[in-house]
C-alpha cells in the first residue's frame, strides 16, 4: 500500500491556505465585523501636548449630548484602582491620566455613546484645561541633568530607565587597545510603525448575569491578555474569555495591552452592554507602541588582514514614556545581543541604556525577534564599514570572517548557543545567482563614466522561537507553547493551538505539520486558535515562534496520539505492537507490506473496537518546552541604481537566500519573504517617524507616512538553503522575520557602496532622496 | 514658531495704541474671526476657526493683555484649545512715530501649536502660520489708513 503525498499535503507542500476561502471573499472576521445586540460605541479624547498638567475636566457638554451615556477620566479610573496598569516590561504605564499627559495623542478621557458619530462629537465636547509643561523629546538631552522629569511617578528621579549589557568587557577592551585596525559608526535606527491593515480595537461585552467578561480584542497574545487582565482587575480568570478572531496584521504591534482595551472593558461593566472601540489610522500612527529608535555608536576591531577580532557598542534607546515594550522579562533590550551576527568574534561587549522621552511607548518587536534588527543592521553595516577601510570586498571579508559549518553548534561572543548553520553556502549561492563577479565589473566601468551604481550584501543569523523555560518568561510566564488534538471516529482531527495567527496562514500549516505526523489528508484537519475559551494556554504568535515552539508541540502531541494509534493498529492486525511499524503515512506489520492499516480506520477503532487495556479516543496534548532557540539566516544582495539628478535609490536587483530550517509549507514561505523583504526596504528607504520641538508627531497618516506600493516595490528573486535545526522535532527555524530582518541593511550597504569613492563610509536609514541628493551636492556629484 | 515684522501705518502712534486697545477691533483682524465674548477690558475670548492643510478646528481662545506701556508697547498671551489640538502664542507690539501722521509697528510673536493640527498639518504649519500672522497685522495697517467713516 502506498499513498499519496501530494494527497495528504504534509510538509513540504505548497498547499494552498485554507484561511484565504474567506478571505478573498471578503468573508473574513475581524474585529470591527462584530456586532452585538446592544453595543454602544467608545471613542478617546487624546492630548494635544507632549507634556502638560490636567488642570481640569469638564465633561457636561458632551453628556448633555442626546446619545453619550458617560465619559470615563482617569479619576473614575483611579477610584477602581485601573488609572495604572502594568507593562510586559516592569514598568507601568497609564490607562487614562489623573493629572498629567506624557506624549501627544495620548489618551485623556473617553465617550460612550450610542452611535459612533456621536461618540465622535462627544469627544470633541469634552473640555479639558491644560497647563503646559516642557516637553523632552531628544533621548540624549533626557540624560541631561535638567531636563524635563517625564516620570516623577518613579522612585528614581530620572528619565534613565535601566542599563543592559552582555559579554565580556575586559577582553574586548584589551583586543581593542592591542588591534591593527579600528572602524566605528554612528548609526541610528529611526522610529518606525508597523501600520498593519487593520489598526487596533475591541469589543467589550460584561455578562452581568454570570458575570463574565468576553473581549474580542486585536491581540497577538490572548491567554497571556487574559492573566493580565484577571491580576490587574481582580476578576476570576475563568471568567474572562479573550477572544482575537481574524486579525488584519500584528507585526509586534499587537503585543501591547492599549489603554483603549482596558477602557473599553471598564466601560462595558459599567453599563452591563457590550462596548465597541476601534482606532482610527491617526490614532493608530500617533498612539501606539513603536519599534526601533535605537542610537547606536558601534566599533569593531580586526587584523590588518580582515580577521574580526571584537566588537564594542553602546547604544541610547528611545522608550517614550513607558518602558512598555514586549520583551521576554529578563531582555530589556530584547536580543540585541545576537548582534555579533554570523561572524566568529574573539570577545564582544554591548551596552544599552533606556530612556524615558515624553513620546508614546517604544520598544515594539515590528517583524523582528526583539531588537534582532537594530542588531543586525549594526554588524552588517560594520562589516562593510572594515571592507570599506581595508579597500577590501565586502563578500570576501565575510566569507572570511563565517562562523564554519563544523563549528556548529557554535558558542557565540554573547553567549548564544547557535544551532546550525551554513553561511558560506548562502553566500556563495547567492553571489552566483545574482552574477556578483559580473556585478562588480559593471560596477568599475559605470563608475568610470561618472554612473552610480551599488551593491549590497547583507549575511545575517537571526534568533527565534523564544523561547526555553530556563531563560524566557513573560511577567513570569515561561514562553512554553502549546498544541491539543482530537482526531475524530471518521479520521478527521481538530487542532488548537497556543499561538494565534495574523496571516501567517497556521491554519493550513498546523494541519500539515498533523497531516504529516498522522497520515490524514490536510483538508481533514481544522485548526482552531484564538479563543481562550477553547485554545490551549500559549504565549501567542510573534518573534517567529509560532513553528519553532507551538509547532513543535504539534508534532510532539501528533506523536503521542501515533504512539497509541500504533497500539491500535496492533490489536486491529492481531500482532503486537511492537511488530508493527510506521511506513508510508500507514501502519503495517513489520515486513508484510499487504498487512496495513490507515490512521482512519485506526481514528473508528479508537471509538467502536479498542482493546480493554486501552482507553477509548484519539487525542493528545503538548506543551512545548524548546531546549534552545532557533537560528534562521540568509544571505541578500540588492543592486541599486542612483539618479545623480534626484537623488532617487532605485533597487535594480534583489536576491534573498534564506535558510529557515526544514519548510512546512514553500509557498507560504516564499510570501514570508516576499512581504519581509517589502516590510525591510521600507524602512530603508521611506519610513521615519519624527517629532517637532513640541513633541507633536509629524507623521499621523499615510501621506506623510510612506508606506511601499507595488509600485515602489522591485521583483524580489528568493532561493534558499536548508540547515535544519538539530533540536527542533521536525528541523524547522521560523522564517516570518528573517526578511524584514535581512533586507534594511543590504539596501543601506548597497547605497553607501554607490557612494563610498566620494568617502562616504554611512548613511542612517531611511535614505530618502534628499538625503542623498546633499551629499552628491557636497561632492560636486550631482546631475544638474 | 517665531515671527516677527514691521509695518509703516500712515497713522499717529496714539491712534494705532487706541485701536490695538480695543478688542473688537483687533479680533476683527483675526483670520477666521468668528465671535468674541469680553470678559474685561484685557481679557477676552474670541473664537476664530483655524485651518492647516485637510484639517480644520473652531478654537475659542483666552487671551489677556498685558504689560501695557501707554502709548508704546502691548502685549498678549493666549491660549486656546479645541479638539485635540491647542495652540499658545505670545505677542508683542512697539510703537515709534515717524511723524504726527506716521508710525512704525513691530510686532514679534511666538506660536506654539500641539497636537493634531500641528500632527496632521505638519508640512504646512509653518507656511500658513507665517501668513495668517502677516495677514493679521497687516489687516491694522489696511483699517487704520482707511478714511474715517
Amino acid at each position: 500500500m502506498t499513498t499519496d503525498a501530494a494527497a495528504i499535503g504534509g510538509m513540504g507542500h505548497s498547499v494552498k491556505r485554507k484561511e484565504d476561502a474567506r478571505f478573498l471573499r471578503g468573508k473574513g472576521r475581524y474585529i470591527d465585523d462584530i456586532k452585538l445586540p446592544g453595543m454602544l460605541y467608545m471613542d478617546i479624547v487624546r492630548s494635544p501636548y507632549a507634556h502638560a498638567n490636567i488642570k481640569s475636566i469638564d465633561a457636561s457638554k458632551a453628556l448633555a449630548l442626546p446619545g453619550v451615556l458617560a465619559v470615563i477620566t482617569g479619576k473614575d479610573l483611579d477610584a477602581a484602582g485601573l488609572a495604572w496598569m502594568p507593562t510586559l516590561m516592569s514598568d507601568k504605564q497609564m490607562v487614562l491620566p489623573v493629572d498629567r499627559v506624557v506624549y501627544q495623542a495620548q489618551e485623556v478621557a473617553a465617550v460612550v455613546a450610542t452611535e459612533r458619530y456621536i461618540a465622535a462629537d462627544g469627544v470633541a465636547l469634552v473640555e479639558v484645561d491644560y497647563e503646559p509643561l516642557p516637553p523632552v523629546i531628544d533621548p540624549f538631552k533626557a540624560l541631561e541633568p535638567d531636563a524635563p522629569l517625564v516620570r516623577p511617578d518613579r522612585e528614581a528621579q530620572t528619565n534613565h530607565i535601566w542599563h543592559w549589557e552582555s559579554g565580556d568587557k575586559a577582553r574586548t577592551d584589551q583586543l581593542f587597545n592591542e588591534a591593527e585596525v579600528t572602524v566605528k559608526e554612528h548609526i541610528y535606527l529611526p522610529r518606525i510603525h508597523v501600520s498593519s491593515i487593520e489598526t487596533c480595537g475591541c469589543v467589550a461585552s460584561f455578562d452581568k448575569v454570570s458575570g463574565k467578561l468576553t473581549v474580542y480584542m486585536t491581540t497577538q497574545a490572548p491567554h497571556a491578555i487574559r492573566t493580565v487582565y484577571s491580576l490587574v482587575t481582580g476578576i476570576q480568570e475563568h471568567k474572562i474569555r479573550i477572544v482575537s478572531p481574524d486579525i488584519g496584521g500584528g507585526f509586534g504591534g499587537k503585543v501591547p495591552v492599549y489603554p483603549g482595551y482596558v477602557i473599553a472593558s471598564v466601560a462595558s461593566i459599567q453599563t452591563g452592554l457590550p462596548v465597541k472601540w476601534i482606532e482610527d489610522r491617526s490614532e493608530n500612527l500617533q498612539a501606539d507602541s513603536f519599534a526601533r529608535d535605537y542610537h547606536i555608536t558601534a566599533e569593531l576591531a580586526a587584523k590588518n588582514d580582515g580577521t574580526m577580532q571584537a566588537l564594542r557598542v553602546k547604544t541610547l534607546a528611545d522608550h517614550g514614556a513607558f518602558d512598555a515594550a514586549a520583551n521576554p522579562s529578563k531582555f530589556p533590550a530584547g536580543l540585541f545581543s545576537i548582534i555579533t551576527g554570523s561572524y566568529r568574534l574573539d570577545a564582544a561587549h554591548v551596552e544599552v541604556d533606556g530612556v524615558y522621552t515624553n513620546k508614546p511607548s517604544g520598544g515594539v518587536a515590528y517583524r523582528c525577534s526583539f531588537r534582532v534588527t537594530e542588531a543586525v543592521h549594526t554588524i552588517e553595516r560594520m562589516v562593510d564599514t572594515l571592507a570599506q577601510k581595508l579597500q577590501r570586498d565586502p563578500a570576501a571579508v565575510r566569507m572570511q570572517n563565517f562562523i564554519q559549518p563544523d563549528a556548529f553548534p557554535y558558542k557565540s561572543a554573547t553567549g548564544w548557543e547557535y544551532d546550525s548553520g551554513n553561511y558560506p553556502a548562502a553566500l556563495q549561492k547567492a553571489m552566483e545567482k545574482i552574477d556578483y563577479a559580473g556585478l562588480r565589473r559593471e560596477q568599475a566601468e559605470k563608475r568610470a563614466r561618472g554612473e552610480l551604481m551599488g551593491i549590497g550584501i547583507s549575511t545575517f543569523t537571526e534568533i527565534v522561537g523564544a523561547g526555553p523555560s530556563h531563560t524566557f518568561d513573560i511577567l513570569g510566564i515561561k514562553m512554553f507553547d502549546s498544541c491539543e488534538i482530537r482526531v475524530h471516529p471518521t479520521g478527521s482531527a481538530i487542532v488548537r493551538i497556543g499561538v494565534q495567527t495574523q496571516g501567517q496562514g497556521h491554519e493550513t500549516t498546523f494541519a500539515q505539520i498533523v497531516a504529516e505526523e498522522l497520515g490524514l489528508p490536510v483538508e481533514n484537519i481544522t485548526v482552531e486558535h484564538g479563543d481562550t475559551d477553547t485554545a490551549p494556554y500559549g504565549l501567542g504568535t510573534y518573534a517567529s515562534r509560532s513553528t519553532p515552539t507551538a509547532g513543535a508541540a504539534t508534532a510532539v502531541a501528533a506523536r503521542k496520539i501515533r504512539d497509541k494509534a500504533k497500539k491500535l493498529a496492533g490489536h486491529l492486525l492481531e500482532v503486537s505492537p511492537d511488530d508493527v511499524e510506521w511506513v508510508d503515512y500507514h501502519f503495517q506489520v513489520k515486513g508484510v507490506p499487504g498487512r496495513s492499516v490507515t490512521m482512519k480506520d485506526i481514528a473508528f477503532a479508537a471509538y467502536t473496537n479498542f482493546p480493554p487495556d486501552l482507553e477509548a479516543g484519539l487525542e493528545a496534548v503538548d506543551y512545548y518546552d524548546p531546549p534552545n532557540l532557533t537560528f534562521p539566516f540568509g544571505a541578500y544582495i540588492c543592486v541599486v541604481d542612483i539618479d545623480r539628478g534626484t537623488g532617487m535609490v532605485k533597487i535594480r536587483r534583489f536576491v534573498a537566500v534564506d535558510d529557515c530550517g526544514n519548510i512546512i509549507n514553500p509557498m507560504i514561505v516564499d510570501g514570508q519573504i516576499h512581504g519581509g523583504l517589502t516590510m525591510g526596504m521600507a524602512p530603508a528607504l521611506f519610513e521615519a517617524i519624527t517629532y517637532d520641538e513640541n513633541g507633536n508627531m509629524q507623521q499621523s497618516n499615510f501621506m506623510d507616512y510612506l508606506l511601499p506600493t507595488a509600485m515602489e516595490t522591485p521583483v524580489w528573486e528568493t532561493d534558499k538553503t536548508t540547515t535544519p535545526s538539530p533540536h527542533h522535532p521536525f528541523g524547522a527555524k521560523g522564517v516570518g522575520e528573517s526578511a524584514t530582518v535581512g533586507a534594511p541593511p543590504a539596501i543601506a550597504n548597497a547605497v553607501v557602496d554607490a557612494l563610498s569613492h566620494l568617502g562616504v563610509t554611512h548613511l542612517d536609514i531611511p535614505i530618502t532622496p534628499w538625503k542623498v541628493y546633499q551629499i552628491l551636492q557636497e561632492h560636486g556629484a550631482a546631475e544638474s | 514658531m517665531h515671527f516677527e515684522g514691521t509695518q509703516q501705518i500712515k497713522a499717529s502712534q496714539r491712534a494705532i495704541f487706541e485701536f490695538l486697545l480695543d478688542p473688537n477691533k483687533v479680533a476683527s483682524c483675526a483670520p477666521g474671526f468668528i465671535s468674541m465674548e469680553i470678559l474685561a477690558p484685557d481679557h477676552f475670548k474670541p473664537t476664530i476657526g483655524i485651518g492647516v492643510g485637510a484639517v480644520k478646528a473652531k478654537f475659542t481662545l483666552d487671551v489677556q493683555l498685558q504689560d501695557v506701556r501707554e502709548p508704546t508697547h502691548a502685549a498678549m498671551k493666549g491660549h486656546g484649545v479645541a479638539a485635540g489640538s491647542a495652540v499658545d502664542m505670545v505677542a508683542s507690539v512697539d510703537l515709534s512715530p515717524v511723524s504726527d501722521a506716521e508710525t512704525t509697528m513691530n510686532w514679534i510673536a511666538d506660536v506654539t501649536v500641539s497636537g493634531t493640527i500641528a500632527s496632521v498639518g505638519a508640512r504646512l504649519l509653518d507656511s500658513t502660520a507665517q501668513k495668517q500672522i502677516t495677514k493679521f497685522f497687516d489687516c491694522f495697517r489696511q483699517k487704520l489708513e482707511q478714511p474715517a467713516q
